[in-house]
C-alpha cells in the first residue's frame, strides 16, 4: 500500500527520533512527510512504533492512503524525484 | 526490491535503525532500508557489522561476497529452507536414472537453443553478417540431444555446441576496440573474458539464491559432475540463463559503446583483466535492468522479469522431480 505519513512534533528530540524511523520505511519528500509503500505487516510495525514513541496529547502523524489508482496521478514540482529501488550503490 | 552493491573498498557497513548505512572515511555513502533489499553483494573488501549480519540473516536476506575481479568467493545465507521432501526427491534422481538424463537434455536444449536464438537474432540484425553455417551446426547439434540418452554424450554435444558458440563469438562483436579469441578464465586476460566471467559470477549468486529459497541442496547437479565444493545445481541451471542474461548484456554494452577500452585496467604479473570503479558501475546497472527486464514466460504464458525466472526454473525442476509434471521445460526465448 501507499501511505503518506505526515507528522506535527513540537519537541526536537522526539521529532528526530520519529524521522529516524520514518527513514526505515520510505521516503522523505517534505519536512515533516514521508512517502512510503509498505506491506500491511510493515505498516502494522512502524504503527506501533511511532505510537510507543508520540505523546498523544501534543503530537499528532498521520497516515494517508493512496490507492493504486491515485498513487499514479502524484504530480511532483521541484524537490526530489521517487528514488530508483531497484538497485544501490555505494 | 532491490540489490544494494557496495563497491567502495574499505568502507564500513553498519546498521542505523532499520537500516544499512554505508560509511566512507567516517562520510555516508549510502543509507537504505532493509525493506528494501533482497540482497547484499559486497564487492572487494569491507567491514560488515555484527548488527548487519543477524538481521539480514533474520530477513533472509542474502549477504554474498565477490573480489574485486569479480570472481565469486562465497555468501552467507540465511538458514536453508526446510523442505525435505524437495531435497529427498533431488537425490533419488541423482546418477544414471532417467529423470537426471531428462533434466540433463533438458539443460544443454535451453543452453543451445538460446545460443541458436542469439545468433540468429544478430544475423537478423546486420547484413554482412553470415552465421548461416554455424546454426545449422548448432542445429544439428540440437536435434541430437533427445536421440543421446547417455549423460556423458549429452556433456558431449554441450561442449560441442559451446565451442560452435564461442568460435563465432568475435564476429558478433561490433566495436573494432574489443576482440574475442577464445573463452579465457581464472584470470580473464582479455576485456571481453572479463566481462563474460565477471556477469557469470553475478548470475551464480542470482541463481543459487533461487536454489536456497525453492529448497533445493545446490551442490547436487546432474550435468556437471561432484567436486568438493562446487554448487553443480546452481551451474546447471545456469546454463540457459548464460546466453539469455549475459552474453547478451556483454553484446550490446560492448557494440552500443557502453564500454571503452578505457574501462579496463590489466594486472601486470598475471595479465588478469578487470574493470575499472566506473566501468564496473556502468556493468551493474546494466545487469540489473536486465534481470529488471520483463518478457512473456513461454511455459507459464504470463509476464515475467529474469529475476523471477530464476526461481521460476527452479520450481518447474523441484515440481518435475517430485513427480507433480512429467516434464522440466527448460526456459527458451523465441
Amino acid at each position: 500500500m501507499n501511505v503518506v505519513v505526515s507528522y506535527d512534533v513540537s519537541e526536537d528530540k522526539r521529532r528526530t527520533k520519529i524521522h529516524n524511523i520514518l527513514k526505515s520505511y520510505g521516503q522523505w519528500v517534505q519536512y515533516s512527510i514521508f512517502e512510503c509503500e509498505l506491506t500491511d505487516t510493515q505498516y502494522a510495525k512502524l504503527r506501533s512504533r511511532l505510537n510507543k514513541l508520540i505523546k498523544s496529547d501534543t503530537d499528532s502523524i498521520r497516515f494517508y492512503f493512496l490507492c493504486a489508482c491515485c498513487h499514479g496521478k502524484i504530480e511532483r514540482i521541484g524537490g526530489q524525484q521517487p528514488r530508483d529501488h531497484t538497485i544501490f550503490f555505494a | 526490491m532491490g540489490t544494494l552493491y557496495v563497491s567502495q573498498a574499505d568502507s564500513f557497513i553498519g546498521k542505523v535503525d532499520e537500516r544499512i548505512h554505508v560509511k566512507f572515511e567516517k562520510k555516508t555513502i549510502i543509507d537504505v532500508a532493509f525493506i528494501k533489499l533482497d540482497g547484499v553483494v559486497v564487492l572487494g573488501r569491507s567491514t560488515v557489522s555484527p548488527a548487519v549480519v543477524s538481521e539480514l540473516m533474520n530477513r533472509h536476506i542474502p549477504l554474498s561476497f565477490i573480489d574485486e575481479r569479480g570472481h565469486y568467493l562465497g555468501r552467507l545465507q540465511p538458514e536453508m529452507s526446510g523442505n525435505i521432501f524437495v531435497r529427498k526427491a533431488q537425490w533419488q534422481a541423482a546418477g544414471n536414472t532417467p529423470q537426471s538424463v531428462h533434466i540433463v537434455q533438458g539443460f544443454v536444449r535451453g543452453k543451445l537453443k538460446n545460443y541458436r536464438q542469439l545468433l540468429v537474432r544478430r544475423q537478423r540484425e546486420s547484413d554482412h553478417l553470415d552465421l548461416a553455417a554455424d546454426i545449422t551446426r548448432l542445429e544439428n547439434i540440437i536435434s541430437a540431444i533427445d536421440k543421446t540418452e547417455s549423460i556423458d554424450s549429452l556433456r558431449g554435444l554441450e561442449g560441442a555446441g559451446s565451442a560452435v558458440y564461442f568460435g563465432c563469438f568475435n564476429r558478433l562483436i561490433i566495436n573494432p576496440n574489443f576482440e574475442f579469441t577464445k573463452r579465457v578464465r581464472r584470470p580473464p586476460t582479455d576485456p571481453v573474458n572479463s566481462l563474460l566471467s565477471f556477469g557469470y559470477s553475478l548470475l551464480r549468486h542470482d541463481v543459487q539464491s533461487a536454489v536456497n529459497i525453492v529448497g533445493f541442496d545446490p551442490f547436487l547437479g546432474y550435468l556437471h559432475f561432484d567436486r568438493y565444493n562446487r554448487p553443480s545445481l546452481v551451474l546447471d541451471l545456469m546454463e540457459e540463463f548464460r546466453p539469455l542474461v549475459v552474453d547478451a548484456l556483454v553484446l550490446t554494452l560492448l557494440n552500443k559503446q557502453f564500454l571503452k577500452p578505457d574501462d579496463f585496467i590489466s594486472e601486470p604479473l598475471s595479465n588478469a583483466v578487470s574493470l575499472t570503479a566506473e566501468g564496473r558501475k556502468i556493468f551493474l546497472t546494466n545487469y540489473e535492468k536486465k534481470k529488471q527486464s520483463e518478457f512473456k514466460h513461454p511455459v507459464m504464458g504470463k509476464k515475467c522479469t529474469y529475476r523471477e525466472s530464476f526461481e521460476l526454473q527452479a520450481r518447474l525442476l523441484a515440481k518435475y522431480l517430485m513427480g507433480t509434471t512429467d516434464k522440466y521445460p527448460p526456459l527458451f526465448i523465441r
